[in-house]
């Protein structure tokens, strides 16, 4: 497995030249990315009349204010705390229900046979690729008639149900990539189906667990259009959807809106960073052949 | 205690239409020390795990001791678990994310004994196994012979009526490997336990096997303890697989002088218009020129095998053969040769006779 691992290595690296070209390549990618990002911080951290003057670029005159951070979470009218505490309540089962059913359903995939299984698995793929805004009316009236409209439950069971599908996707891959040796070898040491599953096959499949959770919680997180459509009281309303109430009625203010944004992206960042490990180890399983 | 296995009319099809093994009938004794041997994709493996329950013949039935464990004519299969066997795999399978102790302890957890007896046996084995000191460690920190010796720990710790070995020398290098070989054999020894081993080794099969089982294709090939083997191979094939450096074999018309050099009955001669002759190095010894021998010939290239050296030796038209060397000689000179068995086999290569001389 290791050997493998550093052939791999050896071989994508090569040349100077080569990392010079990949590092000029990546720094550009970087660069694009996280430009925008430092626009909407420094907007955040400055008092609005000099971002609009002067543009968040320059550097003088420079103003460090925390008053857009105070406004965004204690404004009376919208609270972006309880918009916080809401996406909390809603992502984290969002992200552990599907982790665990997609676990099972996967684990089934990669290693039992079924008649129609091909058929099945391809169907699950097919049906992955029908947007939600073909969803959402079937999705609206079926929490109409089951009456979690509005409820924390029903967009969770929304979120979950559109998980599950990816999820598998996912872990179905990571789960055949895992040495069949070791299961038939719980197996003859006396485990049956589910323990060979628990004791074995989940704990060597922690960093795609991980990453898959990460994933999740992250769509979930920054998901728009499903709270919009399925929860209209303010008090359970999520961060996302309290992001753009901040805009105000007649102009945009834009130090409250890239404050409000800068604590909605962070818990997703946080995760990012916390997890950073086991999601890049869960992606370099996926991508390498053992 | 130690069971015997048998195994009736056994096939195995891998659709569409693969047959990994054809018609296996085997009865392996209690206490034995059985090894399957054959090349690569012989269908040994195969053997083993339908033995052990990981796979599902086509059709023919497999008992342990009087239990019948699968019958596929009958529909009936029973679990790898409820089995009561121990399985080494080739790369050890040991389960990364435990320590070696967990890993023996496993199949004992999984019985749900308690925990002292579970502690006691671990102890046990792993003492019997000389790994005592290695219980707290995680697979990935052990050399490749202490994760064979666990892997044989935990096939062994919940004392199964069958231990199966699929190739567990193949991973290790030359040197440990010839240890491996006498700690297995003497563990089974001394257990007295029933084992089936697969490689494609012969040097591993004859070092640790009582009996010896030659898979070619999905067929027996021949079955014996390994001298039979060795001294009367049924056909081409196992005279060319077993025997170290590989037997001279030469398809010669049944006209050619040689076969009179060396004395073939008229009765074959008449009977066949192509034999094989099979000549193994270590029964053709290269003598001076002046001693007496069957065949004359140059030598061409000298080898040195440890103490013994064996010459390659051109015996014209364009014929030549590897002897033991057992005189001074250098390349060029001339030597004769004196045989002490050949065997001749029929053109579609099984064995006619054995001529001893």
């Amino acid at each position: 497995m290791k050997k493998l691992y550093r052939f791999r290595r050896t071989g994508l690296i090569g040349s100077p030249f080569k990392i010079l070209i990949l590092n000029i390549i990546a720094w550009i990618i970087g660069i694009l990315w996280i430009t925008p990002f430092i626009g909407i911080f420094m907007t955040s951290i400055r008092p609005f009349r000099e971002v609009v003057l002067y543009g968040w670029w320059s550097l003088s005159p420079f103003t460090f204010t925390l008053k857009n951070y105070i406004d965004a979470l204690f404004n009376p009218m919208f609270s972006l705390g309880r918009g916080l505490l809401n996406s909390f309540i809603i992502a984290i089962p969002s992200t552990l229900i599907p982790i665990t059913i997609a676990a099972l359903t996967a684990y089934g995939f990669a290693r039992f046979s079924l008649p129609i299984k091909k058929y099945l698995f391809a169907t699950i793929l097919f049906l992955m690729a029908v947007p939600q805004q073909m969803t959402i009316i079937p999705i609206f009236f079926l929490l109409k008639d089951l009456h979690l409209l509005n409820t924390y439950l029903g967009l969770i069971l929304v979120h979950s149900s559109w998980g599950i599908p990816w999820i598998t996707f996912f872990l179905r891959n990571y789960f055949s990539l895992l040495p069949a040796e070791l299961e038939e070898a719980a197996r003859v040491d006396g485990a049956s189906d589910f323990q060979v599953f628990r004791i074995v096959v989940l704990p060597l499949a922690i960093p795609g667990l991980i990453s898959a959770a990460v994933l999740q919680f992250a769509w979930v997180w920054n998901d728009f259009f499903f709270a919009l459509m399925l929860i209209f009281d303010p008090n359970k309303m999520v961060v996302t959807q309290m992001l753009p109430r901040l805009k105000g009625q007649y102009q945009v203010d834009w130090g409250l809106l890239s404050s409000g944004s800068i604590i909605a992206m962070l818990a997703p960042l946080l995760i990012y960073g916390f997890f950073n490990k086991y999601y890049m180890r869960g992606f370099r399983g996926w991508a390498m052949k053992r | 205690m130690a069971k015997g296995v048998r195994i009736e009319n056994i096939w195995k099809i891998f659709p569409p239409k693969v047959v990994a093994l054809k018609n296996i009938n085997v009865e392996i004794k209690p206490g034995e020390f059985f090894v399957i041997l054959g090349p690569s994709g012989s269908g040994k493996t195969t053997l083993l795990r339908i033995i052990a329950g990981l796979e599902v013949p086509t059709r023919g039935r497999v008992s342990i001791g009087d239990k019948v464990v699968v019958d596929a004519d009958k529909g009936m299969f029973i679990e790898p678990r409820d089995r009561n066997i121990g399985m080494v795999f080739q790369n050890w399978a040991l389960y990364p994310h435990m320590s070696a102790y967990d890993n023996i302890a496993f199949p004992l957890k999984l019985k749900k004994l308690p925990k002292e007896e579970i502690n006691k046996r671990v102890k046990e084995v792993a003492e019997a196994l000389g790994i005592a000191d290695l219980l707290n460690r995680k697979p990935g920190h052990m050399s490749g012979g202490q994760q064979q010796r666990v892997a044989v720990a935990r096939a062994l710790v919940k004392q199964p009526d069958v231990l199966l070995l699929d190739e567990p020398f193949s991973n290790l290098d030359a040197r440990i490997r010839v240890t491996a070989r006498e700690f297995v054999k003497e563990i089974q020894k001394k257990l007295g336990i029933t084992t089936i081993l697969v490689t494609h080794d012969q040097a591993d099969a004859f070092a640790v096997g009582d009996r010896v089982m030659v898979l070619r294709n999905g067929e027996v090939q021949q079955m014996g303890i390994p001298e039979e083997l060795y001294d009367q191979p049924v056909n081409v094939f196992i005279a060319n697989f077993i025997g170290d450096p590989p037997m001279n074999i030469f398809k010669l018309p049944t006209t050619h002088e040689l076969l009179k050099k060396i004395g073939v009955d008229d009765e074959i001669i008449n009977k066949h218009k192509e034999v094989y002759i099979g000549i193994r190095p270590d029964e053709a010894i290269a003598l001076e020129p002046k001693e007496e021998g069957h065949l004359k010939g140059t030598v061409i290239i000298i080898e040195y095998v440890g103490s013994r050296k064996y010459a390659k030796i051109d015996l014209g038209n364009g014929l030549s053969i590897r002897a033991l060397l057992e005189c001074r000689a250098d390349n060029g000179d001339t030597v004769s040769i004196r045989l002490v068995k050949v065997h001749v086999f029929s053109e579609t290569g099984e064995r006619i006779t054995t001529i001893r001389f």
